[in-house]
């Protein structure tokens, strides 16, 4: 799943791209020995290919490296290896300075002074564009970061896979017991081993009531606006992500019949028919396919949009234009059965200043600076039991119109993540989204 | 022999930065195409061509045969490619007419007008144009009060007033017109300027007309300035992602570069990104092919 502040595709505000993928090296047998919950390892049992032939892809229903991938119903935990242990506690923090490595404009500037004059250190941020950009350049060795911010579970068994982390040393971490009781101990890493939550965010509607007529969150099936946006052609987007983008109509088609979709699904007809459902769209609106609705949005240029819901809070905050108000900003996300992510934040395994890297995350977790992050800079929830949206109107923080743009915990609980799918699952949904895309 | 071993020095550098940078890297790009991707969707390069996987070659080849996705927008940017490159051509040559034979003492200043855009990052005018070309912004004001906004409406090349930028592939193309139209012009200038004046003189003395003599004697002469033009303009058009990105947005106006872009950006799709890579550079070989083999009969003609 594509991240909202992926910025790697052209976009107004960053135009560059990730870096081309690496080959990479690794064995699937050392790999599995740092999981306790596997499955039959790629190539296992002896008699396969050789040469280079050995490293063809088998389909099996593994993760990258041949390691379980996580879901809900199959929560894993990772190993901690004898050659890849926490750092002791009651160490006092290294002298720095502490790098972090995070995707641009995502972290409160203020918040990193403030930390750093706390520590007596100094803080270096060096930014990536994608997650994809991130790995191949963490596991390439060539860069060696304390604290990495932004990655989700659908990159953590590449993270694992590759062992780019290292492993939590809990007693650092007083303030994650002010984390969502169920991402203090997420499924897709059980007893938080390798990461703890930074911000929460939700897929759903953006639109502009003032220039869209129907009540879009009282009809049945709000997803069911884009099939009848004929009136907005042209001005109609949907999220440039082929996860995000393609389980849009199955979320539809799931709540039309009342069920619960697999957003995660791999089976080709399933991905191609919700491919063939997008597809209308071109028809009907001309659908533009874009990451920047924060700022069309308010803009106007476009008047509905799939969007993740930080980008509208963040488009209240800092993307209105002269005369617009935040109240002409809507959004609607389901309350059950669409999707949800979750950033982490973790620790590089090459981390020279790991106990100082241990502190910046607890001092993230921290209540109130989350809420400063949150309101202040990101626009994205940080999953805090202290802070709810309507805290937040109270305050005139946020118009009501975007109280839905604030993730509940009962809410991220009842969606579902986009995760990490297998290597032959990923080629089905990619090449859905390539039909797609070509028009 | 002295000189003739200097200049073979010098070209040294230059021909092993060719080298690294151009014939490397491209190996590269083949041996991804040809090879495959390992555990973690990455691209595992196959190196000795003895080892070489066809199958993701097949794959594509198989895809467009089927008239699948990567036909589609084959044929889209082929069609985006000839129709920007047949209005630079339009629009450029009169330019380059106007600069080398009749702009006298305003040459200069020609020539700078024509270079100007040059001094202005390509991304950063496309993305003035989308400001002028919003609904309320100056370009569109400018195009409806001239009349041409409702003629594009007629002709069906728009599909609303104000609607420039709502997917539009008359948008895109004119889009790649105004960005890559310096690159025709300015092979074309040089090759209008370099025409012998007493040839078209000549023409003119034995009874042509002004439009014979052009059609004759001019245009003849400044085809190796032409192809050159239509070569430097075709070459990036093809490779070309952002523009149809940022002025459009829309399915309907992607090209061959969007497809490369999106599968070797992110996802599993890497070896099938390099094998399109490839597959478009085989293309754009046979175009420069038939460039040199041009220029070089033009050549021929020249010295008889």
């Amino acid at each position: 799943m594509r991240h909202p502040k992926d910025r790697s595709g052209l976009t107004r505000r960053q135009l560059l791209r990730g870096a081309a993928g690496s080959a990479l090296g690794v064995s699937a047998a050392g790999l599995l020995a740092g999981c306790e919950n596997t499955t039959e390892p790629i190539g296992a049992g002896g008699g396969g290919p050789t040469g280079p032939a050995s490293k063809l892809v088998v389909a099996k229903p593994t993760g990258p490296g041949g390691l379980p991938l996580p879901r809900p119903d199959n929560a894993v935990t990772w190993a901690i290896t004898s050659n890849n242990r926490p750092v002791a506690a009651g160490r006092p923090p290294e002298r720095g300075p502490l790098r972090v490595y995070n995707y641009a404009a995502y972290i409160d500037p203020a918040l990193v002074k403030r930390f750093g004059a706390k520590f007596n250190t100094s803080v270096q941020i060096a930014t990536y564009n994608s997650a994809d950009e991130a790995i191949a350049k963490l596991s390439s060795g060539q860069v060696a970061f304390d604290v990495i911010i932004g990655l989700t579970g659908s990159n953590i068994v590449d993270l694992i896979a590759q062992q780019l982390l290292q492993p939590l040393n809990h007693e650092y971490l007083p303030n994650l017991k002010n984390i969502w009781p169920e991402l203090q101990d997420p499924f897709y890493d059980r007893g938080s081993r390798f990461t703890v939550p930074y911000v929460v965010w939700m897929d759903g509607i953006g639109w502009r009531n003032d220039k869209v007529k129907q009540d879009i969150a009282s009809m049945d099936v709000p997803w069911d606006i884009f099939w009848q946006s004929q009136a907005y052609k042209g001005r109609v987007g949907i999220l440039d992500d082929k996860q995000d983008a393609l389980s849009m109509p199955m979320q539809r088609d799931a709540m039309r019949a009342g069920v619960r979709p697999d957003l995660n699904t791999e089976s080709p007809a399933a991905v191609k028919h919700s491919q063939q459902e997008l597809s209308e769209l071109n028809g009907i609106c001309n659908v533009k396919v874009t990451i920047t609705d924060f700022q069309t949005l308010p803009e106007g240029s476009t008047v509905l949009h799939q969007s993740w819901s930080g980008d509208l809070l963040g488009a209240a905050f800092y993307y209105l234009p002269k005369g617009v108000k935040a109240n002409v900003l809507s959004f609607w996300g389901p309350d059950e059965n669409g999707v949800v992510q979750n950033d982490f934040l973790c620790i590089g395994r090459t981390a020279k200043s790991p106990v100082l890297a241990h502190r910046f995350l607890d001092f993230l977790l921290d209540e109130r600076n989350a809420y400063q992050n949150f309101v202040d800079f990101t626009g994205y929830t940080p999953p805090q039991k202290a802070i709810d949206a309507q805290a937040l109107i109270s305050r005139g923080l946020i118009p009501p119109t975007l109280t839905k743009a604030v993730v509940r915990p009962d809410q991220f609980a009842a969606n579902q993540e986009l995760l990490q799918l297998s290597v032959e699952g990923e080629r089905v949904w990619d090449n859905a989204w390539s039909q797609f895309k070509a028009g | 022999m002295t000189s003739r071993w200097t200049w073979r020095f010098l070209a040294l550098p230059g021909v092993a930065w060719l080298s690294i940078f151009f014939l490397v890297a491209f190996y590269a790009v083949v041996a991804v195409a040809f090879g495959n991707q390992d555990t973690l969707s990455q691209p595992v390069p196959f190196w000795n061509p003895l080892d070489w996987n066809v199958g993701y070659v097949v794959d594509v080849l198989r895809n467009i045969w089927h008239g699948e996705q990567y036909l589609t927008v084959s044929l889209r940017t082929l069609e985006f490619v000839a129709v920007a490159m047949a209005l630079c051509l339009l629009i450029g040559y009169p330019v380059a007419y106007f600069a080398a034979r009749h702009a006298g003492r305003w040459r200069g200043l020609v020539l700078l007008l024509l270079i100007v855009p040059f001094w202005i990052n390509y991304l950063m005018r496309m993305l003035a144009w989308i400001n002028l070309l919003s609904p309320n912004g100056w370009g569109t004001t400018v195009l409806h009060d001239l009349g041409i906004e409702r003629l594009f409406i007629t002709l069906g090349l728009l599909s609303a007033p104000g609607g420039w930028l709502e997917g539009q592939q008359s948008t895109v193309i004119l889009a790649l017109v105004y960005g890559y139209i310096p690159f025709l012009i300015l092979p074309l200038y040089a090759a209008l300027d370099r025409i012998d004046q007493r040839q078209i003189e000549a023409a003119r003395d034995l009874g042509a007309s002004p439009a014979s003599a052009f059609l004759r004697v001019t245009l003849p002469l400044s085809m190796p300035g032409i192809l050159a033009g239509c070569v430097l303009v075709a070459l990036p058009m093809f490779g070309d992602y952002f523009t149809p990105d940022l002025v459009s947005a829309s399915t309907k106006t992607n090209m061959i570069g969007n497809q490369i872009d999106q599968l070797t950006r992110q996802g599993s799709e890497k070896v099938t990104g390099a094998v399109l890579t490839l597959l478009l550079a085989v293309v754009l070989f046979a175009l420069m092919y038939y460039y040199l083999r041009s220029t070089r009969r033009a050549g021929m003609v020249e010295t008889e």
